[in-house]
């Protein structure tokens, strides 16, 4: 996995400059991240360590009476992602601070 | 006109009404439990004593469950039958929106330590029989041969309020096993692949908890809205310049606050068996062959479980409630999902909370085929399943691995890319330049 992350930071920053050197440094970034990959994704097939029950979908679950707010606080520019730092709508296993509910 | 106070809590009784009976001490009783616990308890006992259990046609004891028929069937007569949806039986179903305070039914309840022996006086003889009852929850007589069966609730976590029975056969769950492990036969560990022979399948009934939940949650972050994208170019040399991509954003503070009514949430309980714990074996698997049709348990009865294993619930709601309320939160992170589409960069949620206005707390036996592998390490054991949802025919399994053998090709896959990249690279190098 982290020679795969490694391939994708050098992959990104090879973009700017030093394309000639990198492409020489190439066989030695894909090469491990080629050997991760097939390894990670047998592992995978073969032990499942990553599968759980997606009770947050699969439940029967009903919502209503909801209110809501979006404020305007700020603006920030010239930002060279195209997702905010920290987002995490999509990881609900996740958990935050905690908040008194009444 | 004064009234005494009311012994137990009731809704005020319209003027000139008749004053209530006087309770009998059974409810003084249970309303002094549910002042002090705070919790409601659910009735599910079936009020009758142990000892036999009969086929209501003739009057056997013999009765087992039989997949086929998806019926109790009596030995004796053939005669088949089954008990009533828990659900309805029990009242479960009444709206979650109305539900205030903890509702426990009396399956649910905590587990007592201490002895499991019960005796119980054969109906048919009069002898009386010792039932171990955290191994089996049943038994036969010595003497007249009937079996006996504890028929009613004992605190020791092996009698649950519900039951799903079997609907997947044996053989059905032997073949999905069989084709679970054909796809991953390659680079499965050699004395694995030896070993495994597909019918050692058993089948178990795990204690599970289903909880219904009223729940209001509020969930407070920053998102953020793409305004503007555009490209720069920037010198990086004498006469080189790269494009670099850039994003304007408005940052907002965003809150959402809404009702959520959960029905049937499910948590294992069982320790032995608990999801986050795979350091003896492979507990996950167990967690994603759900879901269960937990709609259509039916009323417990020990006859259900005969000719089947079934593991008792050793976990109590204190031990849950925990990891339930976490799975609250995360139903309401998903839940916010659709009302944030708009901003375009992400939300990171900061704070999140809940408030239960009301549960409602069941236990249940689910069916699972499971096959168990043993595999032996250097630090002992290590235990693989391969586990099929008996009433859906899900399967989720682990195969161990042959490492070398995942080695090996990753290598030659490795090697592979390397050479293809260096020519690539080579390439890109030559036009490029220094
Ligand atoms: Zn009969
Ligand atoms: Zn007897």
């Amino acid at each position: 996995m982290d020679t795969i992350l490694a391939a994708q930071v050098l992959l990104a920053d090879g973009g700017s400059s030093e394309g000639g050197l990198f492409a020489l440094a190439l066989p030695f970034v894909v090469g491990p991240a080629v050997f991760g990959a097939i390894y990670g994704g047998i592992y995978r097939y073969y032990r499942n360590k990553d599968k759980r029950f997606g009770f947050e979908r699969e439940t029967d679950i009903q919502v209503g009476n909801l209110q809501a707010f979006d404020h305007h606080v700020g603006d920030k520019n010239r930002q060279r992602s195209a997702t905010m730092s920290g987002a995490n709508q999509d990881d609900p296993l996740q958990r935050v601070g905690r908040l008194e509910v009444r | 006109m004064q009234q005494p106070p009311a012994p137990t809590q009731q809704a005020p009784s319209a003027p000139g009404a008749q004053p209530p009976p006087p309770a009998p001490a059974e409810q003084i009783q249970d309303a002094i439990d549910e002042a002090t616990s705070g919790d409601r308890v659910i009735d599910t006992d079936r009020g009758k004593s142990h000892g036999l259990d009969k086929c209501p046609r003739c009057g056997s004891s013999d009765v087992h469950y039989r997949i086929e028929s998806r019926a109790l069937v009596c030995d004796y007569c053939r005669n088949e039958w089954n008990e009533d949806n828990a659900e309805k039986a029990f009242h479960l179903d009444t709206p979650i929106q109305e539900l205030r305070g903890d509702h426990v039914a009396s399956g649910a309840q905590d587990v007592q330590a201490g002895d499991s022996m019960v005796t119980i006086k054969c109906q048919g003889c009069g002898a009386e029989i010792v039932v171990k009852s955290d191994e089996t929850l049943q038994a036969r007589c010595h003497w007249c041969r009937q079996v006996l069966s504890i028929n009613h609730q004992i605190p020791n976590g092996a009698v649950p309020d519900a039951v799903l029975p079997f609907t997947l056969t044996r053989e059905q769950a032997v073949e999905q096993i069989k084709k679970f492990v054909d796809s991953r036969r390659t680079f499965a560990n050699r004395t694995f692949v030896k070993e495994f022979v597909p019918d050692n399948v058993k089948g178990v009934y795990m204690p599970y908890m289903v909880v219904d939940g009223n729940l209001h949650t509020d969930l407070r972050g920053t998102g953020e809205i793409t305004t503007r994208t555009y490209t720069v170019q920037r010198r990086v040399g004498k006469d080189q310049t790269v494009s670099e991509r850039y994003w304007d954003a408005s940052v907002h503070e965003l809150g959402r606050s809404f009702d959520v009514l959960v029905n049937d949430l499910t948590a294992g309980s069982s320790r032995q068996y608990d999801r986050t714990d795979s350091s003896a074996a492979t507990n996950y698997i167990l967690d994603a062959v759900q879901p269960y049709d937990t709609r259509e348990a039916l009323v417990f009865n020990p006859n259900y479980l005969s000719r089947f294993t079934s593991e008792r619930r050793d976990l109590d709601i204190d031990d849950l409630d925990e990891r339930v309320e976490d799975k609250f939160l995360t139903i309401a992170r998903e839940k916010a999902r659709p009302t944030i589409a708009q901003y375009d960069r992400g939300v990171r949620w900061e704070r999140e909370g809940v408030a239960i206005r009301g549960t409602r707390w069941i236990t249940m036996y689910v069916p699972v085929w499971l096959y168990s592998y043993y595999q032996q390490t250097s630090k002992g054991s290590y235990v693989h399943y391969i586990a099929v949802n008996g009433r859906t025919g899900k399967t989720m399994g682990s195969v161990p691995v042959s490492h070398p053998r995942i080695f090996s090709l990753a290598c030659a896959g490795g090697a592979v890319a390397t050479a293809a990249a260096a020519v690539v690279g080579w390439g890109v190098f030559l036009t490029q330049g220094f």
